[in-house]
């Protein structure tokens, strides 16, 4: 009987530091309702039911290794007169107005130590949706895809000998 | 059942309760981050981008152009600006660690006002309320004390002076002495340009002129062109001093010269020079003649040690013109030191140099300059309390001036001083009121410094928010407007610096308006226009008279200028500090230099303390033994030692200046640094030297290569070099396959044949080799080389380049720039002294220094020199030794022939580094980047300045030069953003970008077209430590010998 609890007590502490380990390597960070933010943007009625470009807003995801989060500024592009009586509008303008940056909350993370460059994919003609997931359908964002390294490489696999856009299996072009 | 161990069941779960929650506790969620968006967007900044601002380097006179780097709106990096003509694109070591200036942790917070003893923060406006008051009672007695300045700068203190006193402008290195001497004997008192580009030979009387002397990085790129020379009797460099510079590392020849006996040798020079020549000296020959007609070289050998065939050769050789005598620096600083450039200047007089090689078409501006006579004169005016406020700005003379000048005494009793300091330095310390300045990379601002080039400075970024600093023009506008004068001025600083431009604009403006005018010269970084030298002719002969050193003691102290603080206002940086001296390799404090023989004598040795003793004052430093220097001189930097600055600065090593005896050079009123005896006793004290290369002898390993200059001309191979190029572009030999049929003999037919691991030498007709296995490197012959892995997967396949380098160290002076562009560039943490005595630094690229010929037993007169310097780095070897040792394939040869490092596959086993050869892999031993931990080494803001395009190494992992990979990805990205392929010479990597001598061409090796596929198939090249068949990407070229003591010269 005391081998026996001393086994089970051996194996429940691997298991749980199996666990541990593979939990270490296994952090899903972005839940699949995603994270309540400062005000609730739609990206369902902005680029599913009104169809606005991405890059309207997120411009510099086809100019910059990084797709910048719009200003507040670029909201009130439209909507110093549209929606200006809906609640969330009201909250946009009061940050507009004080000149506070809203802290939305980070949705997308990449493990460390890895870069990404967003100019590459969307010139090499990438929708932003292979990555992002059906964002147009998204009330709230959240991280649709792991964004981990096996899922980077099994498009890039599958890329290397693309005419127009080889990808690379190169190491160093997202770790260094 | 036992009863020693019972569990009941309730136990037991929560045991292992426990136990899973603590797994989930060790991986739970971190908390969320939050993005912040901007409210307004702005125009021209997108974030991820990087953007180039073009300034001007204020870390000394010279005034280079730079290019501000800014990310996110953080300053991260600095590049010399191609396009300004100081500098052409070069930065010094101290240019690029001027970031750290800005953001230096010790900065000063905001206003503060002194009480009692501590100081106290105030707003601006009690400040300048405060100080307005002051002055307004102080008007025609308040001392405006500065730094050099120039342009705006210097017309805004001129006009606050004109009201409440006096505007003092000093450096403590004014090249007194060039300028008097210039003045007397040509008319102008001015710092000449020096052209050595064009000039056959240099010779050095004592001028720093790569380090520190008049404008070191344009120096530097002239002194490429005229070591580039190929022939056999032009690109010679000599230099004359009793201990061997970083400068005089450099020459082909050393003059040991007796301290104190310059001035007899370029006499003595003169004197054979005009005799041999009935035509030399022109129309001023006869008075020429006559002021060296005591100087014979048998006359002179007494004062200088040279011997009186080894002068007659010198002088000769000198005499193929064009040639160039430079004498300058703070070894011209001394008592007697007019009459030496007076007699450099009669030298190259003669040899007919001047108008040729030694140019006042854009002389260095040092208008206004105070000389130290005018400095203690206004020492003596604040001691019988002339001044009621005095206002300090960019000098530290508490520090930089000797304590027998009694500033500091004086000082005291100037009743208000108030400091513009951006960090609180030892002047700062004495006042009463700390007005802290913008620093150069957050401010706009002008210099002016030489005729003819209108630099201009503009803020790369905001203004550090942690610190509440003012432009230092602006503060002075309104103190004097609080003090109810300036009526005149605009409010803002920016305002006066533009209106300072009008007369700029009316000559550049070629009908643009002001604001396009303004925009488009702030792109370039300035205006600039070719001035005409004005008339120069020699205006008369002074009379020479040979000064010995003066004051006790037998050995002549020799005090130098440090090449990384300069006068030491680079000693808060501690890239500076970390970075070696390039003569000892010492680092983080002072040491004093002396010869093997006098050390022994003394009985010391590398590390002992000694006491250097002078008439005035005695200081206790680490002994660093060095052949480059004579048995009767000791030598010590400036520049450390400060008791305040910075916690990076003070309390490291000793100021030097303390020794200064009381005394003057009297003609030209500069400080005497040199012409002075020291004693030397054993130390007691304990002492410690952080050597960061304590050998440098090669062992015969052929590190650091030479060829003789004739051995190049006449097209051979140097002792060493075994291979010639293989093959020429479109040969199926080319590039980089081994080569078969001719050139190669197969020795033995195992070559053809295919072995276990190895293949044969020779490649079958039509193989093309793949981009990363190109190399330049040819395997020794006999040795078939090891099996290529699979080349044809993967990326491997489409790869188009092969990243390599090419080091000329015919070219490379040893500044070190590289060194701290790549600190700047690539993150890597300062470690500081203790760890980097334990071989544990973190650097890179480091330069290695050899010593193959160095002063001797008693380095006196003429001598070969043969020091060399290696920038070494990873050398991305073909075959690369670290690759095949690694457990984990953290280090692999990517499909660009980049030997790689990934991070996040490192566990630290550091076989790695152990297998490496070149001893270039840096273990991250400690977290440098963790703030709880002692050894992190990015305190705010000077986290401000990583790269974002390169992560920040955690402990653990091994890390080492990526040829600026995030460079490289950039240019790649630049040139699909476009559709055409990388150009060459668009990707730099760091070093290479910074090198002021261009030594080092980065480049791609399956490019045949390009520079650094011409050099690494071209001549002089080798490989370091190629016996190892490595086949770096890394090639090196020979240094060109040109040793003329030899008999072959005669």
């Amino acid at each position: 009987m005391k081998k026996l609890i001393a086994a089970v007590l051996v194996l429940t502490s691997l298991i749980a530091a199996t666990v541990a380990f593979t939990q270490s390597f296994n952090v899903q960070l972005g839940d699949t309702k995603g994270p309540v933010q400062p005000i609730n943007y739609s990206h369902k009625i902005h680029a599913g039911k009104l169809k606005m470009k991405c890059l309207y807003c997120h411009y510099g995801a086809a100019k910059s290794q990084w797709a910048n989060i719009p200003a507040v500024s670029t909201c009130m592009g439209c909507h110093k007169i549209a929606m200006t009586d809906k609640p969330e509008i009201i909250k946009l303008t009061g940050y507009y107005d004080r000149g506070e940056q809203p802290k939305w909350v980070k949705v997308h993370y990449l493990p460390d130590h890895v870069k990404f460059n967003h100019k590459r994919h969307v010139q090499a003609g990438y929708q932003c949706q292979e990555c992002h997931g059906p964002i147009q359908e998204m009330d709230r964002v959240y991280q649709y895809n792991s964004l981990k390294m096996g899922w980077c490489i099994s498009c890039h696999r599958k890329n290397l000998d693309n005419p127009t856009h080889p990808a690379t299996m190169d190491c160093l072009a997202c770790h260094h | 059942m036992s009863d020693s161990v019972v569990f009941s069941r309730r136990d037991f779960l929560k045991l292992v309760g426990l136990g899973v929650a603590g797994a989930a506790a060790g991986c739970a969620k971190p908390p969320a981050d939050k993005l912040l968006p901007y409210v307004i967007a702005p125009e021209d900044i997108l974030p991820g981008v990087p953007y180039m601002y073009a300034s001007t380097c204020r870390e000394c006179p010279a005034g280079c152009g730079i290019l501000v780097k800014s990310r996110e709106g953080r300053a991260i990096k600095i590049e010399g600006n191609p396009n300004q003509p100081i500098g052409s694109g070069g930065l010094c070591a101290r240019g690029h660690a001027s970031l750290q200036g800005l953001y230096d942790p010790d900065r000063i917070k905001s206003p503060m006002i002194k009480s009692g003893t501590a100081w106290k923060a105030v707003t601006w406006d009690e400040a300048l309320a405060t100080l307005g008051a002051k002055l307004g009672a102080a008007k025609g007695k308040t001392l405006l004390l500065t730094g050099l300045e120039t342009g705006a700068m210097a017309k805004l203190a001129g006009e606050f002076a004109s009201v409440y006193g006096k505007h003092l402008m000093w450096e403590p290195f004014g090249y007194e002495a060039v300028r008097a001497a210039n003045a007397k004997t040509f008319g102008i008192g001015e710092v000449p340009r020096y052209d050595i580009g064009a000039a056959n030979g240099v010779i050095s009387f004592g001028a720093d002129f790569l380090e520190t002397f008049g404008s070191p990085v344009a120096q530097q790129r002239g002194y490429a062109a005229l070591r580039a020379k190929r022939s056999d009797n032009a690109g010679w460099f000599v230099a004359v001093e009793p201990r061997l510079s970083l400068t005089g590392a450099n020459a082909d020849e050393w003059v040991a010269i007796k301290p104190g006996g310059e001035m007899a040798l370029a006499l003595g020079m003169a004197n054979v020079l005009l005799q041999a020549n009935p035509a030399a000296g022109g129309a001023d020959r006869g008075a020429l003649l006559s002021a060296v007609a005591a100087f014979t070289p048998e006359a002179v050998q007494a004062q200088t040690d040279v011997k009186p065939e080894d002068l007659k050769k010198l002088a000769l050789r000198f005499a193929q013109g064009p040639t160039v005598a430079i004498a300058g620096g703070i070894s011209t600083q001394g008592a007697g030191a007019t009459a030496l450039v007076a007699a450099v200047n009669l030298l190259n007089h003669a040899a007919g140099n001047i108008g040729k090689t030694v140019l006042f078409d854009r002389p260095l501006n040092l208008d206004g300059l105070a000389t130290f006579a005018e400095f203690t004169q206004a020492v003596k005016a604040m001691n019988a309390g002339q001044y009621e406020v005095a206002i300090v700005h960019g000098a530290n003379p508490a520090y930089s001036s000797p304590k027998w000048a009694t500033f500091s005494e004086a000082f005291a009793k100037v009743p208000f001083k108030v400091s513009l300091a951006t960090t609180l330095d030892e002047t700062a310390e004495l006042c009463d009121m700390l007005l802290p300045s913008s620093h150069a990379i957050e401010s706009f601002g002008d210099a002016q410094p030489s005729r003819g080039i209108y630099a201009l400075q503009q803020p790369a970024m905001q203004k550090l928010p942690m610190f509440d600093s003012r432009p230092a023009g602006g503060t002075l506008i309104a103190a004097a407007k609080a003090a109810g004068a300036g009526a005149a001025w605009p409010a803002e600083w920016y305002d006066y610096l533009t209106a300072t431009w009008a007369p700029l604009h009316a000559r550049f403006g070629n009908g643009r308006d002001f604001e396009k005018f303004w925009q488009e010269s702030l792109q370039a970084g300035g205006v600039w226009e070719d001035v005409a030298s004005p008339a120069v002719r020699w205006n008369g002969t002074p009379a020479f008279a040979p000064l010995a050193p003066q004051g006790a003691g037998e050995f002549a102290l020799i005090l130098t200028p440090s090449h990384h603080f300069y006068d030491g206002r680079g000693a808060n940086k501690p890239w500076l500090q970390e970075v070696p001296d390039m003569v000892s390799k010492t680092v983080w404090g002072s040491w004093a230099e002396v010869h093997p023989e006098t050390a022994a004598k003394l009985g010391v040795k590398n590390g002992d303390a000694i006491t250097i003793k002078t008439d005035e004052s005695s200081v206790d430093v680490p002994v660093y033994v060095y052949a480059g220097i004579r048995k009767d001189a000791v030598s010590i930097a400036l520049g450390q030692g400060h008791t305040s600055y910075g916690r990076y600065a003070a309390g490291r090593g000793v100021n030097a200046l303390a020794l200064v005896p009381q005394g003057m050079d009297t003609v030209a009123g500069a400080l005497a640094y040199q012409g002075n005896n020291a004693r030397l006793t054993r130390g007691s004290k304990a002492m410690e030297l952080f050597l960061q290369q304590a050998e440098k002898d090669q062992h015969g390993r052929n590190i650091a290569q030479v060829i003789p200059v004739a051995a190049l001309l006449a097209g051979g191979k140097a002792e060493g070099e075994k291979h010639i190029a293989a093959g020429k572009p479109g040969e199926k030999d080319y590039p980089g396959h081994y080569p078969a049929g001719d050139g190669v003999e197969v020795q033995d037919p195992s070559q053809t044949k295919l072995g276990k691991h190895t293949e044969p030498l020779a490649r079958p007709d039509g193989y093309q080799t793949p981009a990363h296995a190109i190399t330049a490197f040819v395997p020794e012959l006999g040795v078939r080389h090891p099996k290529s892995n699979p080349i044809d997967v993967g990326s491997y396949k489409n790869a188009k380049h092969r990243w390599a380098m090419a080091i000329d160290l015919n070219a490379c002076t040893g500044c070190a720039a590289c060194v701290v562009a790549c600190y700047s560039e690539n993150n890597i943490p300062v470690v500081g002294p203790d760890l980097i005595r334990r071989g544990r630094e973190m650097a890179w690229i480091r330069i290695d220094r050899f010593e193959e010929k160095l002063g001797g037993a008693a380095p006196a007169g003429l001598q070969a020199n043969d020091v060399r310097f290696v920038p070494m780095m990873c050398q991305h070897c073909g075959d690369a030794p670290c690759e095949m040792v690694c457990p984990v394939y953290a280090t692999y040869h990517n499909p660009e022939g980049l030997n790689a490092q990934v991070y996040n596959r490192c566990v630290g086993t550091r076989y790695c580094s152990n297998n490496c050869p070149y001893k270039v892999r840096a273990f991250n031993w400690f977290d440098y980047s963790a703030p709880e931990k002692t050894t992190f080494a990015f305190p705010e803001p000077l986290n401000w300045q990583l790269n974002p395009d390169v992560t920040v190494r955690s402990k653990g992992v091994m890390e080492k030069c990526t040829m600026c990979i995030q460079r490289i990805l950039e240019g790649k990205g630049n040139a699909k953003d476009e559709n055409r392929e990388v150009r060459d010479g668009e990707i730099q990597t760091a070093c290479a970008q910074s090198c002021p001598t261009q030594a080092i061409t980065f480049g791609d090796l399956a490019d045949v077209n390009s520079k650094v596929h011409e050099k690494s198939f071209g001549e002089r090249k080798y490989w370091v430590l190629e016996e190892l068949n490595t086949k770096p990407g890394v090639t090196y070229l020979q240094k060109i010998q040109r040793d003329q003591t030899s008999e072959a010269h005669a």
